[in-house]
């Protein structure tokens, strides 16, 4: 049910490290889920897609890395160049 | 393909108002929980007994949130205790950011407890840090006793899990014993606290834990103010 804030919150922290890289466009974005942090993973893939979508950002994927924990963090983003 | 590293919380701007509210609260000796369970668990009934057994002169103060309606601010503000509502209009949680606006304009030195009943829901409130020192989540016999087994995240959270609705035992299915051993399970320093908001059963044994809890926080926020007052 929260997903949607859930993936917002991702889809900014993109949007601002993509201002340090001009030049790049972002690929994928990587965060680590644990089975005891409160969020559906399948939930929140439906609700970054449906934001991604139609956005400046499309098209980005998320890799989720599935853990034990209570974590919800933000791991990496995958960055490729545009070419001319 | 450049790989640039993160590494920080998703929800990092709430990890940061919530951090800010927890150092606030830390200086002045506030005991700030959060209330979490299912819509029904008797959160409200559970808050109302609380303040309604609360020693004179304690100083509280009490927000809750729903969806919609000022009703659970009604209820709680009977007692004396000043509360507040926060309407979230369709989010399914509290976050940091509404509990900091709704503290606004209360002098946090002079409450020794912040009570934060959240929206009711086992899932969503479990992600955001309010700040405070414990959560708190109530389960209801008239529940599965499996709840803590399909939602883990909530029951290894929270501090105390507060068993409401006792005195419906002799008429529910629900076995106590079963409840325990699974909440044990996925959490197992729990502490485990059978009551009747309706009958006020087991409210001595939690307002002795309330008043434990509030004593071992208090001693520092003294040492705080010691060592302000030293600089």
């Amino acid at each position: 049910m929260h997903e949607m804030g859930i993936a917002s919150s991702i889809l900014d922290a993109v949007r601002k490290e993509l201002q340090r890289y001009p030049g790049c466009r972002a690929a994928k974005v990587n965060v680590r889920i644990g089975e005891f942090a409160g969020v559906d993973s399948e939930s929140l893939r439906f609700c970054f897609d449906a934001m991604v979508k139609d956005s400046p950002l499309a098209p980005l994927e998320l890799g989720v890395d599935a853990r034990g924990g209570d974590e919800l963090d933000l791991g990496s983003l995958e960055l490729e160049e545009i070419s001319a | 393909m450049i790989q640039v590293p993160l590494e920080q919380k998703v929800l990092s701007e709430n990890q940061r108002v919530a951090a800010g509210l927890r150092s606030a609260l830390e200086a002045t000796g506030t005991l700030s929980l959060n209330f979490i369970g299912s819509p029904g668990a008797g959160k409200t009934a559970f808050l109302e007994r609380t303040l309604a057994g609360l020693p004179a002169g304690t100083r509280a103060a009490v927000l809750t949130g729903d969806l919609q309606t000022e009703n659970d601010a009604i209820r709680l503000a009977r007692y004396g205790y000043p509360v507040r509502q926060i309407t979230t209009v369709g989010a399914c949680h509290l976050d940091a950011r509404m509990v900091e606006k709704h503290v606004e304009g209360w002098n946090l030195e002079e409450l020794d407890f912040l009570f934060i009943e959240n929206v009711g829901n086992l899932v969503c409130p479990t992600s955001y840090d309010l700040g405070e020192d414990a959560k708190v989540v109530v389960l209801s016999v008239a529940e599965g006793e499996d709840k803590p087994l399909k939602y883990p995240g909530i029951f290894r959270k929270a501090e105390v899990m507060i068993l409401n609705k006792v005195d419906l035992l002799p008429y529910v299915p629900f076995k106590p014993e079963l409840a325990r051993e699974y909440a044990r399970r996925i959490h197992p320093e729990i502490e485990i606290i059978e009551m009747s908001a309706t009958t006020g059963a087991g409210l001595d044994q939690w307002l002795a834990w309330l008043a434990a809890r509030a004593e071992r926080k208090r001693p520092l926020a003294a040492t705080l103010t010691e060592a302000m007052q030293a600089v």
